[in-house]
């Protein structure tokens, strides 16, 4: 991992230095030690801070519709902000010239709080993580009550262990060995045993989830793909959703949130590590994913290029309704 | 009056508690800690060892409540559920912040009507923090593991028992049928007080902080704090001070209600006439920011921040609010 940052840093400093790029988006330490911190990097001199490692949680591609578009952007992407950024692209939310593609192979992202729990720290409690490093398939934290070693595969954030593209795509430079396509779990595996459930226990699954909701919008605000100027639930006339935090308006929230990323979801999860309530929802966007893939032979940011289905039509469509 | 808690006897006095109040705990949902009405009996109902995620503010001022309800042509108040509360385990910052909150929705100007008759309704039983977190920072904003301000009743572990210390006449009422502490346990509980209060690391002081944001106000500063910032609301609706609110006309359910609002949200601000006075997550940071500890300081001469660190260990982005203090003194 050191070598990686090392490589990451070295070439963000080149990119600076050369006025290839007025700003590099990265990561640096934060103030826990399990939470390292999206970083903006505008002078070469300034990149020593510049890390790396499992525990860095963002999907920076988020960062980009928080910049102007005149800016010239260089980024660190994995796999999975790589292909949010075609999409972005394809999307004509920015155009790729602007942008520098520093590709790095993921090994998957470490959920924090699963550490914490693996180490029996306590959920929901207490932060007393005072250092954390890791070492080969392991992850070694170090607390006030002691040292704790936990297996890497065991507190991977869950789309990670799914995850089938940790390779960077369509990058202008890429670092460090190719991370290989082998998924840790079955791909649609969450899809298929949320799919077996009987449409009650579905409800009351997605109910129970839905309704720990306090409507932050993290989950909006992580994500590379809701960048719209006025969200839906912004709206007040006409108003979409009940604003309360009663069933009715969180339900109208999730459901609603997850259809607008349709054909769009690059299965990062980024919304899962966002949110503060723990809630579940990769299961109604993979399910997206997969269907998009099954009637449209359309995988998200796998090709250059590729129109975005929902924003195409074509005057022999085999539905009647376009004509 | 200070009393003693077995804790081998809290199943049986929480019980005792239930006949004439509805008891609110911690309680661990999944992996979230919140505090819910304790339905059954038994220490296993509730949890002690976390703090609640989700702030006990929603006690006094829930996320979402109807004020009143339209009827045909008239106005219906909105029933609230007055019945007596007692919120056990609520930790200090927490308690404190309810205090602060008073000065806001009790306060000698204005008078909450929804807020205050909660209050009134309801004894905190409030937990000392023998163990503090990483995040905890109360030392720092002029409170403490103990602060028992805001609390009617003060619990100290001390091993076997609470020692429980009660300020107000409804904390009194509660204990009274407890048996006395003795000496040796004040002692005891003096003592885990002081090493928990020394034990906890202090980030900054507060000496000149509100000066300092002051002459901070149009610097590159607010620029550079916010750049990871995502814009969400987790910050302040986890924080247990943050009080704003929006007000809103639910037509389909015929009632005006209130939703806890954020200044980080762009439409916070929003004008009708699409003009917005804090344009940018800059502004809105710098206001975040200067509202705990400048502006909440001029009218109520008091830091608007008890120090939970919730903002601090769920924020997406890793924004660390004591960091944020520490360098604006540096750089100020």
């Amino acid at each position: 991992m050191d070598e990686l940052a090392q490589a990451i840093r070295a070439e963000a400093a080149r990119l600076l230095a050369e006025d290839v790029v007025d700003v590099v988006i990265g990561f640096q330490a934060g103030s826990l030690a399990l939470r390292p911190q999206p970083a903006f990097f505008t002078d070469a001199s300034g990149v020593d801070t510049l890390i790396y490692n499992g525990f860095c949680q963002n999907n920076l591609a988020t960062y980009l519709a928080r910049r102007s578009r005149e800016e010239r952007v260089g980024i660190v992407c994995r796999g999975c902000e790589s292909r949010a950024i075609r999409v972005l692209v394809s999307e004509h939310r920015h155009d790729r010239e602007g942008l520098y593609l520093i590709g790095i192979p993921c090994e998957g992202i470490i959920d924090w709080r699963k550490a914490e729990r693996e180490a029996g720290l306590g959920p929901g409690g207490f932060a007393e993580v005072l250092s954390v490093s890791e070492q080969g398939d392991e992850v070694l934290l170090s607390t006030r009550r002691g040292e704790y070693r936990l297996q890497r595969e065991r507190v991977l954030h869950d789309s990670c262990k799914r995850c089938a593209y940790p390779d960077p795509v369509g990058t202008d430079i890429t670092l460090g060995e190719p991370a290989g396509a082998d998924a840790r779990e079955p791909r649609w595996g969450l899809v298929d045993a949320f799919e077996a459930l009987s449409p009650e226990e579905r409800y009351q699954s997605f109910v129970q989830e839905a309704e720990r909701c306090i409507r932050c919008y993290a989950c909006r605000e992580a994500c590379p793909m809701c960048y719209c100027t006025e969200c839906f639930v912004d709206y007040t006339t006409p108003r979409w959703a009940e604003s309360m935090i009663t069933p009715s308006g969180t339900h109208a929230w999730h459901i609603i949130r997850a259809f607008h990323q349709t054909g769009r979801c690059a299965s990062c999860g980024a919304c899962e590590r966002a949110c503060p309530m723990d809630i579940k929802m990769t299961y109604l966007t993979d399910k997206l994913d997969r269907d998009m893939l099954e009637q449209y032979d359309y995988e998200v940011g796998a090709a250059e290029g590729a129109p975005p289905p929902f924003a195409t039509f074509t005057l022999d469509d085999q539905d009647q309704f376009v004509r | 009056m200070i009393k003693i808690l077995p804790k081998a006897d809290l199943a049986t006095t929480i019980d005792q508690w239930r006949v004439e109040a509805t008891v609110y705990a911690p309680v661990r949902q999944e992996e979230v800690v919140g505090f819910q009405p304790l339905t059954g009996s038994g220490n296993g109902c509730f949890t002690l060892d976390a703090n609640s995620r989700y702030p006990p503010k929603s006690l006094f001022l829930p996320q979402s409540e109807a004020l009143f309800r339209v009827a045909g042509s008239d106005l219906e108040p909105v029933e609230g559920d007055l019945s007596e509360r007692i919120v056990f385990g609520i930790r200090p910052c927490d308690a404190r912040a309810c205090q602060l909150l008073d000065g806001v929705f009790a306060g000698t100007e204005y008078t909450d009507p929804y807020w205050s008759e909660k209050r009134r309704h309801t004894t905190l039983v409030a937990l000392g923090c023998t163990d503090p977190c990483e995040t905890c920072f109360c030392t720092a904003v002029g409170s403490g593991p103990f602060d028992s301000r805001g609390a009617d009743v003060m619990l100290t572990d001390i091993g076997e028992v609470y020692v429980a210390q009660a300020d107000t006449a409804q904390g009194e009422a509660l204990l009274s049928r407890l048996q006395d502490a003795s000496q040796e346990q004040i002692d005891a509980s003096s003592q885990a007080q002081a090493e928990a209060r020394a034990a906890m690391a202090r980030p900054f002081e507060l000496d000149g902080i509100r000066e300092t944001l002051y002459g901070l106000f149009d610097d590159e500063f607010w620029y550079d704090v916010q750049q990871p910032c995502l814009g969400c609301g987790v910050c302040t609706f986890l924080c247990p001070t943050c009080h704003c609110f929006d007000i809103v006309d639910e037509a389909q359910r015929g009632e005006r209600v209130r939703n806890w609002d954020t200044c980080m949200f762009q439409i916070y601000s929003q004008e009708a006439s699409g003009h917005n006075p804090r344009p940018t997550n800059v502004e809105r940071t710098r206001q975040r920011i200067m509202h705990k500890y400048a502006y909440f300081g001029e009218l109520y001469d008091e830091v608007g921040c008890t120090g939970c660190g919730r903002c601090v260990r769920y924020c997406p982005a890793g924004i660390d609010m004591r960091q944020i203090i520490r360098s604006s003194q540096s750089r100020g």
